[in-house]
């Protein structure tokens, strides 16, 4: 569970969690984890939706590598 | 008139050129239509006259190929005419259909001077290569390729293609940098020319070079905007169109116009009419993913809440429950128990007291028998008493007789039987003395001893052993000369 999970992925499971939630397939045992990994899951999409970890220099770095000319 | 040389007639030059001048302008007096593709304008700026290089061409090889004369005024008039038809200025490599005469000057030579081309032929014929475009695409089974990507959830990190000090890319940039939802996007400008000739073959090669980093995007945007409604045709070009249609990753487009579309934004993966409108659609792809996020917030929330409510509410009412009925059994328990306390209680007394009764009845039933049998048995004590006593003053009086009787024999028998024992001592003795080795000696007999042990066989001698012999008087020791094994007793 620690290894960094896609945010397409994150929302996906986000989606079926509130799916589970509101069909009420959820008991009150596994309310708590459920809860739990939901927030878990917003934090990881609104986290993507405000940064990126993209870097301009690193691309023009590849650009330069791949041979082509540069003037961005 | 001509010069007569050595019989020759000789000709200047002018001559000739007047005499072809006014050949050609005898026989083509009038002007007519022709059709042509105009390899270039050449259009020169200070003096405003163009000088169009006007060309035929036959599976791709030039068949005809002539110099033409367009005028500054006419030149104003008809650019400013296909502006209003086409969208497009009069421009290189265009197909046209135009009303010439033909000219001949003595010194710029054989020309076609234009008077006026018809815009309408060069529409048909960009239509028709926007159509040929499209069905180019079409059979190769590209068209919907670029469509039929997938963008991701948020595209995020954008290739921009336009002109930096372009009004629509500073539009673009504008609407995804500062939306006030905090939305972060990463782009990277790849600059092109986007209109007129040149354009087309400028995107693809920028296309080219962002498909060497495809893995640092999500998408690419073509942004124009502000240079007017000029110059598109660029954007049905085939190759332009071709590299779109394969490209990698989805490609959107913002070229910002309001006439038809071109088969670059027919093909793309998304268009927007204008840059602000391209940026509002990935705004709008930002919002559906952080909507859907707000939403599972709070449905997580309320549902959760409810959930737990709707649990309490079911376990109070249970415990509710749960106490009225226990109340209710120990109740129905306790009321049981005081009934069978009291049956108890009156069964034990009833009990007790039958008990009792029939206690004392025996009591006196055992004492009335005792009494009797206590009676009946002193009687018979008494007469046992009497016979005993009687039978044992009897029976005292005869034993004493016998054990007297018997003290008597057995004196008698003990004195002889002393007296015998005495005399068969007495022989005993006479024979223990007769036996003793002192007595056995002195009556003959010897004793031989070897290494201080009697010999009593011959056996375990040997020749030269040294005996003793002992005698009842002294003793005698001699070496063995020879053994005999035999016994040889008296």
């Amino acid at each position: 569970m620690n290894e960094p999970i896609n945010y397409t992925r994150a929302f996906e499971e986000l989606q079926t969690i509130v799916t589970e939630i509101e069909q009420g397939a959820i008991t009150v045992d596994e309310l708590s984890e459920k809860v739990k990994r939901a927030a878990q899951l917003i934090t990881i999409c609104k986290s993507k939706l405000t940064t990126t970890e993209e870097d301009v220099n690193s691309i023009l770095k590849e650009l330069d590598a791949a041979g082509g000319e540069v003037s961005g | 008139m001509p010069e007569q040389v050595d019989d020759r007639s000789v000709f200047t030059l002018e001559e000739v050129a007047r005499s072809i001048q006014k050949t050609l302008s005898d026989r083509y007096s009038s002007s007519f239509w022709v059709k042509a593709e105009m390899n270039k304008l050449n259009y020169y700026k200070h003096s405003g006259h163009c000088y169009p290089d006007l060309v035929e061409k036959k599976e791709g090889k030039i068949i005809a190929q002539l110099r033409a004369n367009l005028w500054r005024e006419d030149y104003r008039r008809i650019d400013h005419k296909f502006l209003t038809v086409l969208q497009e200025p009069l421009k290189d490599g265009i197909k046209i259909l135009f009303q010439a005469k033909i000219t001949f000057d003595a010194v710029h030579g054989l020309a076609l001077w234009i008077v006026d081309i018809d815009p309408g032929y060069t529409l048909g014929d960009l239509e028709k290569e926007k159509q040929d475009t499209l069905k180019r695409l079409k059979n190769e089974n590209i068209y919907q390729q670029n469509k039929l990507l997938r963008l991701p959830l948020l595209p995020q990190r954008i290739a921009i293609i336009s002109v930096e000090t372009s009004k629509g890319y500073a539009d673009f940039l504008e609407v995804i940098s500062q939306n006030p939802w905090g939305y972060r996007f990463f782009h990277v400008l790849f600059p092109a020319l986007l209109q007129g000739d040149r354009a087309a073959a400028d995107i693809a090669a920028q296309l080219e070079r962002i498909k060497k980093v495809t893995n640092h995007f999500d998408v690419v945007a073509i942004i124009r905007g502000g240079g007017g409604d000029v110059g598109l045709s660029c954007y049905n070009n085939y190759t332009l169109a071709k590299t779109i249609c394969t490209f990698p990753i989805p490609v959107i487009t913002g070229i910002g116009h309001a006439t038809n579309e071109t088969v670059a934004e027919m093909v793309s993966f998304s268009n927007a009419i204008t840059p602000t409108k391209l940026a509002e659609y990935l705004i709008q792809l930002f919002h559906d993913f952080a909507v859907p996020l707000r939403e599972a917030e709070r449905k997580i929330a309320d549902r959760a809440k409810r959930i737990l409510s709707e649990e309490k509410a079911k376990f109070q009412s249970e415990v509710k429950l749960f106490r009225s009925v226990t109340e209710n059994v120990i109740l129905t328990n306790r009321n049981e128990i005081k009934g069978l306390w009291q049956s108890v209680r009156q069964h034990a007394q009833f009990t007790f007291k039958q008990e009792k009764e029939s206690l004392r009845s025996a009591r006196q039933d055992l004492l009335r028998a005792a009494t009797v049998r206590t009676a009946l048995s002193r009687q018979e004590l008494k007469t046992h008493t009497g016979v005993l006593l009687k039978d044992t003053g009897f029976q005292l009086k005869r034993h004493k007789g016998t054990l007297s009787d018997c003290q008597g024999r057995l004196q008698q028998h003990t004195a002889l039987l002393v007296k015998q024992a005495h005399s068969e001592l007495n022989n005993m003795a006479k024979n223990v003395t007769n036996m003793s080795p002192a007595n056995v000696l002195r009556r003959g007999y010897s004793i031989t001893r070897l290494n201080g042990k009697a010999v009593k066989e011959a056996a375990p001698v040997r020749e030269g052993d040294e005996l003793t012999t002992i005698l009842f008087k002294g003793r005698i020791e001699s070496v063995v000369t020879a053994i005999n094994q035999d016994t040889d007793h008296e």
